[in-house]
């Protein structure tokens, strides 16, 4: 009995498995035949004629094949190709969106961290001004909190989108830099009024000008000067730091900060918007990035 | 005995003064011979002025306050002032170098100037092997990246556009392809030509970053989307943000074996 029993249901599951695997073939057949260019079908048809018009075979299956093939393509074939590619464009979709949402998170970890140098630095200034000037001492300690209330991502507040907020920003780390600097660092800031508005992701401009006093100018004994311009063309806002520092190293790493704004503003704008660093003729570096021009409708109001 | 001497290296002033009046408080007879505003200037000065004492800060354009006391040790004591170190500070604390952390505290000026007084009559501590150990560990703390054994790549390509080089990083370039005398260099915004051969950017680039599919073509692994085989069995590369499909020769089909 028991053994009869086996048998039959190794019967019965050789036929589920004979009809699973006739059902796969079929639907693979008509995923082929959705998608396979109607040239590439006429050639199929021309290739089974010739091999079925030997004597030993019917040429009537061929003629059945191309009908069958023919009325399947034109009746279900569109939508069935239309199946196929919309599943194919989403699981691509959801790839990217993984991919989207990994790259956020490692920006949000990397997001502009404020360098243990340059605070360590600012309180000691700070501690020795309080002592020969304290008016300048009082002026730099608020530098240093606009600085810190832009920077640290707890405290990053919304509205921080402008680019007037952001050369403000800038002002204050600038401000502070020239106090320890001296006179090894000039700049100069040159924003028409009517860009000011205009909507510039946070923190980038800031990377850019760390950048230039760090690797241009602090390694250059005689210092050096920086040049902040913004320019609109038409639709596109674009935003340089130029400095006449020692330039740059084929062989530095991109660092986190460059790599920081280039994967921020594929994520933001795709590749609508660019990172460029040059190194002009004159010598130093400039660093410019464009974006999209978006005037900030809002500006008025997070004022 | 005559007054001993120092001299302060920092390239920026407001800490120099502080130093000064910080040591004129708790040192009343070191004499400050000079002050230097860079590491180069802090040797020349050394020279000059022979002092007993050198406070040299570690971050300075010209040569770093690693690199001067290198070049200083057997001929004066050092004490390293720094804002923040801490792998000097770590190789500080089992050395015989004393160091300052900015904004520098009264009490402790006065254990390290109490320190100096003792030692100011004997020959400096040698501290060859401190300092040597802290260059290999840093990269000697400047800017030309080409120190020890470790094999440097290029991280930026040049590109010659009107009167100014465009710098690409290796990051942004989806492939490199062999054009006559020129090379291509493909990003997703668009592309460029350069002069640099192939053969040139493939021993300059890191092998892990950019793998050399085709004799024309190098690709960075990164930006690979995938691998298809076309009707006559060729591998063929697809890269992110480009229309373009580019050979896998056959001697490097193995890059992308089935694992």
């Amino acid at each position: 009995m028991k053994t009869a029993a086996t048998g039959a249901r190794g019967a019965l599951g050789f036929v589920r498995e004979l009809g699973e695997t006739a059902s796969s073939l079929w639907w693979q057949f008509f995923d082929w035949l959705a998608q396979v260019p109607m040239r590439q079908l006429v050639m199929t048809w021309l290739l089974a004629l010739l091999l079925t018009a030997t004597p030993a075979i019917h040429p009537e299956q061929a003629v059945a094949f191309i009908f069958i093939s023919l009325g399947l393509k034109v009746l279900a074939g569109g939508k069935r190709k239309a199946e196929i590619e919309a599943r194919r464009a989403s699981e691509q979709a959801g790839t990217e969106e993984l991919e989207r949402r990994l790259v956020e998170a490692r920006m949000a970890a990397l997001q502009a961290q404020v360098e243990p140098h340059f605070l360590f630095n600012t309180l000691a200034l700070i501690g020795q001004l309080i002592e020969t000037d304290p008016p300048q001492a009082a002026q730099i300690h608020q530098h240093l909190i606009d600085y810190l209330r832009s920077t640290l991502p707890q405290m990053r507040s919304r509205g921080n989108g402008t680019l007037a907020r952001q050369i403000a920003l800038s002002r204050s780390y600038l401000a502070i830099m020239q106090a320890r600097m001296k006179t090894r660092l000039a700049v100069s800031i040159d924003v028409p009024p009517e860009l000011e508005s205009a909507t510039f992701p946070a923190m980038m401009l800031q990377i850019l000008i760390e950048n230039a006093i760090k690797h241009g100018l602090e390694p250059k004994i005689e210092g050096g000067r920086i040049d902040i311009r913004a320019s609109g063309t038409g639709t596109m806002l674009q935003v340089d730091v130029q400095d006449d520092g020692v330039g740059f190293s084929r062989y530095a790493g991109d660092g986190i900060g460059l790599a920081n704004v280039r994967e921020r503003l594929k994520l933001m704008y795709g590749t609508r918007a660019e990172l460029q660093i040059e190194t002009p003729a004159e010598g130093g570096c400039r660093a410019s990035i464009r974006v999209p021009f978006a005037p900030d409708i809002f500006a008025d109001q997070h004022k | 005995m005559k007054n001993p001497t120092a001299l302060i290296a920092d390239d920026e002033e407001p800490m120099r003064d502080m130093l000064r009046a910080r040591l004129a408080e708790c040192w009343p007879e070191l004499a400050i011979a000079a002050e230097a505003a860079n590491g180069v200037e802090a040797i020349a000065l050394a020279g000059r002025h022979q002092p007993d004492v050198v406070f040299l800060d570690i971050r300075m354009p010209g040569l770093s306050g690693i690199e001067a006391a290198r070049m200083l040790f057997n001929r004066c004591h050092i004490v390293f002032v720094t804002a923040y170190d801490q792998y000097a500070i770590e190789a500080f604390e089992q050395g015989a170098l004393d160091y300052l952390l900015k904004p520098v505290g009264g009490e402790r000026l006065k254990t390290t100037c109490a320190r100096l007084k003792e030692r100011i009559g004997q020959r400096p501590a040698d501290i060859a092997v401190q300092l040597s150990r802290l260059l290999d560990g840093r990269g000697g703390g400047g800017n030309s990246g080409n120190h020890g054994g470790r094999r440097e790549y290029l991280h930026w390509i040049q590109a010659q556009v009107g009167s100014s080089l465009r710098m690409i990083s290796t990051r942004e370039i989806l492939f490199f392809q062999a054009d006559e005398k020129y090379t291509r260099v493909q990003t997703a915004q668009g592309e460029v030509l350069i002069r640099k051969t192939l053969k040139e950017l493939a021993d300059e680039l890191d092998p892990d970053e950019f793998w050399r599919i085709h004799r024309s073509t190098l690709v960075r692994v990164d930006a690979i989307a995938e691998v298809t085989r076309d009707l006559r069995g060729r591998q063929m590369v697809r890269v992110k943000h480009c229309a373009e499909q580019l050979e896998v020769s056959r001697g490097n089909t193995h890059l992308f074996q089935q694992m």
